[in-house]
């Protein structure tokens, strides 16, 4: 394995790092190949778009393109989980090679009719200079326009995040600075990125072949990154071949 | 790519469990569940089995599949062989 690993470091050295990070310039190359798969299969959902901005005068860069990733008004309904009575079917998980045929389908849990209060999201995600990862800010809102506090927020969040939230309450979602728009958002924060990240790019042999990884990178990091808000990404994102090609 | 006859939802899909890094191997990592069953079942599976919270768990293609994501529509997409190979690994961490 270690060796495989070894000889893949070579093939992709004119693509991406294989520690999971992503430098600026590919960054901005990921994410307009990102929009542009994204606008070409889901044509009936909110568009991503890629904001340019201004130079931080801070950051010395030689970077030609600055910006972010930003999807807007995104309407998430929370339907009111039941994690307890979903935890308790895998029992019926089966094993191969025995024909159980006593599945019970039936105990399957319905689909949750109910729903909360509908809140709208913005979300936008920046390349992180000093982790060398993109970063997730997001700002929620209520129907009449009205910031969601992070306590009301948090209850829109899905139930795994809530108890990511309890475990790491300072390293996990936080509220900062924007750093352009120089107001609070909400941040989820990047320093275990690069070692989830790496994990995904060193589990597929596909990436290896040629630039596919920069234009996969901000669709699968949305992959694992959109659960903790619940945004969803579609699997024709990620399949091979199902896009354009660059 | 699948082949045509696994779209059919009410097919049972054999999911085989791989672990990477330091995540335990399990005895039991390769069994058959219903298509029409959810993600989620699978996370759970493979959190109770290794008996750790903090699980990280994709399939190829560099993708996290949602907890409501159904196994039919995984396999549909990314199965390979007759399988759904998921990935999974202890070292998930925010911080």
């Amino acid at each position: 394995m270690k060796q495989m690993v070894g000889t893949c470091e070579a093939l992709v050295e004119n693509t991406l790092a294989l520690d999971g990070t992503i430098s600026s310039s590919d960054f901005y190359k990921a994410a307009c190949a990102f929009v542009h798969r994204w606008n070409l299969i889901n044509s009936d959902f909110p568009s991503w778009s890629w904001i340019p901005c201004q130079k931080l005068r801070w950051i010395s860069s030689d970077d030609k393109a600055e910006g972010y990733l930003s999807l807007e008004k995104i309407c998430l309904q929370r339907p009111q989980e039941n994690e307890q009575e979903k935890g308790e079917c895998f029992e019926e998980i089966d094993t191969a090679g025995n024909n159980n045929e006593s599945l019970d389908e039936a105990t399957l849990v319905p689909f949750p009719s109910d729903h909360q209060e509908v809140h709208y999201y913005d979300f936008q995600i920046l390349h992180c200079a000093s982790y060398s990862v993109p970063v997730l800010y997001f700002r929620a809102y209520s129907c009449d326009g009205q910031p969601l506090t992070f306590e009301e927020m948090k209850k829109d969040l899905p139930s795994q995040s809530e108890d990511a939230l309890l475990n790491s309450k300072w390293t996990f979602i936080t509220q900062e600075e924007h750093p352009y728009l120089n107001r609070i958002w909400f941040k989820l924060h990047p320093c275990g990125t690069r070692e989830w990240m790496k994990l995904l790019l060193l589990s597929d042999a596909s990436w290896f072949k040629n630039a596919i990884a920069i234009e996969r990178y901000v669709a699968s990091w949305l992959s694992v990154v959109g659960q903790v808000v619940g945004l969803r990404i579609p699997m024709e994102m990620l399949k091979d071949g199902g896009g354009i090609q660059f | 790519m699948a082949s045509m006859e696994s779209s059919n939802s009410s097919k049972k899909v054999v999911v085989l469990l791989r672990s990477i890094g330091d995540a335990p191997i399990l005895k039991q990592n390769k069994f058959k569940m219903p298509g029409t069953d959810k993600f989620i079942k699978v996370i759970d599976y493979i959190r109770r089995s290794i008996q750790r919270d903090t699980l990280f768990v994709f399939v190829n293609s560099a993708f996290s599949p949602g907890p409501d994501e159904t196994v039919i529509d995984l396999y549909n997409n990314f199965g390979i062989d007759g399988k759904l190979v998921v990935n999974y690994a202890c070292s998930m961490a925010w911080g």
